[in-house]
């Protein structure tokens, strides 16, 4: 068959490389992205170009903003088995009732992505946090 | 008329696209999805890789978003040459609708092969990067060929046919070492033969379905390498059609413009054996 031709020596090497990285990244994903120096950098980041799109700003319009770069690096830390706990409401509590719909959701995850890009996290930790939050959409959008 | 009309295509709009695309690159509107969410033009003109439809929808329109995209794809093979010009619109990241039309320059038996594609993809739920099953949509493809005489010579029963689908795709981040991997399957039926170049219906058999695959290692952001698969009918005993594959090499730009590389393996086309060659795709969003 044609196709093993080229499947084969494919398949086999994305599983290899899957394998390398198995053994040599033992170390935390909160390492990787650079710890809460790096996060705290990313959210600053993130807040500037959140600040810059108009659509999405005006749900920050009566946020504390101190409150919510605190809380929202906490979490970062915590999903990414940092030394943190996050201990503020769930995410379908924290955005009930705002309106979110899914181009701000993607906005504000394009943000994000770009933040930690801009800071220098090494794009496969940039994935992987990605990766962790993906699954809080529902939660996020639950009682919009 | 019609080289004049290819040529009024190649030369001035490719060029124009191209920098209508670049010109309005980072200040224009675009969709609010992730670049290379949209995937890129297949030529059937649903976005997709290069060779089947992908679940996914064009553009990088969101809800409550509308995007476009225009396409042209050029595939060389030992004694065929494809042409691709197609055109796209999201609406909502609910429904897209799309138009193509297919020019195969038969170089070595003379003449050429005309269909145009019009095509409607709904997406049924999920979300490409959230949801944990992944999208899922369905589609229809009308294709009409312009001269229906060498598909009937061959043993083809009409000139138009209609191709369903039912497509998933899922983006798993950090997949592979630590790149993310996008998966598509696609279940289409079909009476088409040669994608419809060759007409639909034949002495083999009726409809059937086919089963398409693909996946593609996100390199960067930006960059996406991976290889399709694409399941053929075979009802021509005067033609045996085989199973296509491509490996492939997108790159986005940015979120408006595009470029494809592939390289094609499309087995006997017509009588003549073991069609290789490359493929080349440049798209435009708004
Ligand atoms: C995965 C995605 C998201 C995560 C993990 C996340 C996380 C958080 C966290 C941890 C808080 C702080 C809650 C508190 O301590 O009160 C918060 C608040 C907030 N989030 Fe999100 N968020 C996400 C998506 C979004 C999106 C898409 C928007 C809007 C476009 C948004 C808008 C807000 C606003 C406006 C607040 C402040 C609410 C207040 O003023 O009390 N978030 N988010
Ligand atoms: C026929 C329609 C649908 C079916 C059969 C379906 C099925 C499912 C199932 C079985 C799960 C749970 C999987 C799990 O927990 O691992 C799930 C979760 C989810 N669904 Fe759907 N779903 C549908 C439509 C939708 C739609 C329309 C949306 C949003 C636009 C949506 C968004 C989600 C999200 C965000 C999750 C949770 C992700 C998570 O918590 O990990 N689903 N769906």
């Amino acid at each position: 068959m044609r196709f093993h031709r080229y499947a084969t020596p494919l398949l086999m090497t994305l599983w290899l490389t899957g394998c390398a990285t198995q053994h040599t990244d033992k170390a935390s994903l909160y390492t990787r992205l650079g710890g809460m120096q790096t996060i705290d950098s990313v959210v600053e980041n993130m807040l500037y170009r959140v600040a810059d799109d108009p659509e999405v700003v005006v749900f920050f319009a009566n946020t504390n903003i101190d409150h919510f770069a605190e809380a929202f690096a906490t979490q970062l830390c915590d999903i990414s088995d940092g030394p943190c706990q996050y201990e503020g409401p769930p995410m379908d509590r924290a955005h009930q009732h705002m309106g979110i719909n899914d181009a701000h959701f993607n906005r504000v995850v394009e943000y994000l992505a770009n933040a930690m890009a801009d800071e220098g996290v090494p794009l496969a930790a940039q994935n992987e946090l990605l990766g962790r939050l993906a699954p809080l959409y529902d939660d996020v959008m639950r009682l919009q | 008329m019609r080289i004049s009309t290819r040529q009024v295509i190649t030369k001035i709009m490719l060029p124009i696209i191209f920098a209508l695309g670049l010109a309005v690159s980072s200040q224009a509107f675009a969709g609010s999805r992730l670049i290379g969410t949209g995937g890129v033009g297949a030529i059937e003109g649903a976005a997709g890789g290069g060779l089947s439809p992908w679940a996914l929808l064009s553009s990088t329109a969101s809800g409550q978003e509308v995007g476009s995209t225009a396409t042209v794809s050029r595939a060389w093979l030992d004694d065929y040459r494809l042409t691709v010009e197609a055109a796209s619109a999201n609406i909502y990241d609910r429904v897209e609708v799309s138009v193509a039309r297919q020019t195969l320059d038969l170089d070595t038996l003379g003449g050429e092969l005309e269909q145009t594609i019009v095509g409607t993809k709904v997406r049924l739920f999920g979300d490409l990067l959230y949801h944990p099953w992944g999208i899922w949509s369905a589609g229809i493809q009308h294709k009409n060929l312009a001269d229906d005489s060498i598909p009937k010579a061959l043993g083809a029963n009409h000139g138009q046919g209609n191709d369903v689908y039912l497509s998933a795709s899922k983006l798993i981040f950090s997949a592979v070492a630590g790149r993310n991997l996008l998966l598509n399957a696609t279940l289409r039926n079909t009476d088409a033969n040669q994608g419809g170049l060759l007409g639909f219906g034949g002495n083999n058999r009726g409809r059937d379905w086919v089963a398409e695959g693909s996946f593609g290692v996100f390199m960067t952001p930006k960059w996406v390498v991976g290889m399709e698969y694409r399941q053929k009918p075979d009802r021509l005993s005067a033609a045996q059609e085989d199973d296509w594959q491509s490996l492939y090499s997108a790159y986005f730009f940015n979120k408006h413009v595009s470029l494809t590389a592939a390289w094609l393996s499309l087995g006997d086309i017509a009588g003549l054996a073991s069609q290789k060659g490359a493929y080349a795709s440049l798209q435009a969003t708004f």
